[in-house]
């Protein structure tokens, strides 16, 4: 399998997708022109590398602000891991998030209600 | 000859109404990345807190979007539409008004109407449940009112006003 490897926009965010340490990294500004034609390659990627029994798989989301349709493929790439996690690939998401902004904060924490598997909202300094 | 146009007149228009940014015409997607940016810079200058800003740029960003993608009978630049951000006192209304297709001015009537009969927790049920419905090329309105519904302490504002060309000009408004 290839690396995935996306420059940011002002709109859409950095991504790098690792098949060999199996980190999969997403950050910046999340709001694309089409959010399916961003997303559905990721996704793919995804599903792909999850069916290969990946040794482990670590979702690192640094992500500054995603608007709902992004959100929707945000939870889309979650309950993939969460399923992996179900099928006894080991999986962690560690999502980062502005220690001063009670908002994005308090979406992810939301998100996260809804995940059993390893999944951490890590505050930080932006 | 085109009438000279007031500007002076446009001007105190809009600062009686706080207006802080106003955007007619054509909205592009770098239209809507350069705004996003002024709202921000904006809100940062005026010291507002960051959860606000993110709450203000969040109600931008989904209106913004939904012109872009739900105008009816778009001319060649895009879909044309206005937007406005006005400030009161620690407030902040973000409006919107596009010309809409009337079978799709019943459905955002419908949906809207739902929306409003909701209470904080009726709100987060209904976000999280339409997350979850299958992603649709190009169809996401339904969530953003929600997202924005979430954002505002009070319900949120429509109007819909038929046209003679037989659309309708939809306007929402979001206080945040």
């Amino acid at each position: 399998m290839d690396k995935i490897e996306i420059e940011p926009t002002k709109s859409s965010p950095f991504v790098r997708f690792d098949p060999d340490d199996g980190v999969m990294e997403i950050g910046g500004e999340s709001y694309p022109e089409n959010s399916h034609e961003f997303f559905a390659p990721l996704m793919a990627w995804i599903a792909e590398f999850l069916d290969s029994k990946p040794g482990s798989a670590v979702l690192r989301v640094t992500l500054t602000y995603m608007n709902t349709s992004s959100t929707k493929y945000m939870i889309d790439i979650l309950d993939r891991l969460e399923a992996a996690h179900g099928a006894g690939t080991p999986v962690r998401v560690e999502w980062y998030c502005d220690a001063d902004n009670e908002r994005t904060m308090g979406t992810v924490e939301e998100l996260q209600e809804d995940f059993a598997m390893p999944f951490d909202v890590i505050p930080q300094e932006f | 000859m085109m009438a000279e146009f007031d500007l002076y007149s446009l001007r105190n228009t809009f600062e009686e109404q706080g207006v802080m940014i106003c955007f007619n015409g054509p909205f592009s997607h770098s239209v809507i990345e350069e705004l996003g940016e002024a709202v921000r810079r904006y809100l940062k200058s005026a010291d507002a807190p960051k959860s606000r800003v993110t709450d203000v740029f969040s109600v931008f960003v989904e209106q913004a979007q939904n012109l872009k993608n739900y105008t009816a009978r778009e001319d060649s630049l895009g879909p044309n539409g206005t937007l406005v951000i006005a400030r009161e006192h620690d407030r902040y209304l973000v409006s919107s008004g596009n010309l809409v297709e009337r079978e799709d001015a019943e459905r955002l009537r419908s949906r809207l109407d739902d929306i409003a009969e909701l209470d904080r927790d009726g709100l987060k049920q209904l976000y999280k449940k339409r997350l979850r419905e299958p992603v649709e090329e190009g169809a996401g309105a339904g969530i953003g009112f929600v997202t924005m519904a979430r954002k505002s302490p009070e319900p949120l504002k429509y109007s819909l006003r038929d046209m003679p060309d037989g659309t309708c000009f939809f306007t929402v408004s979001v206080v945040v």
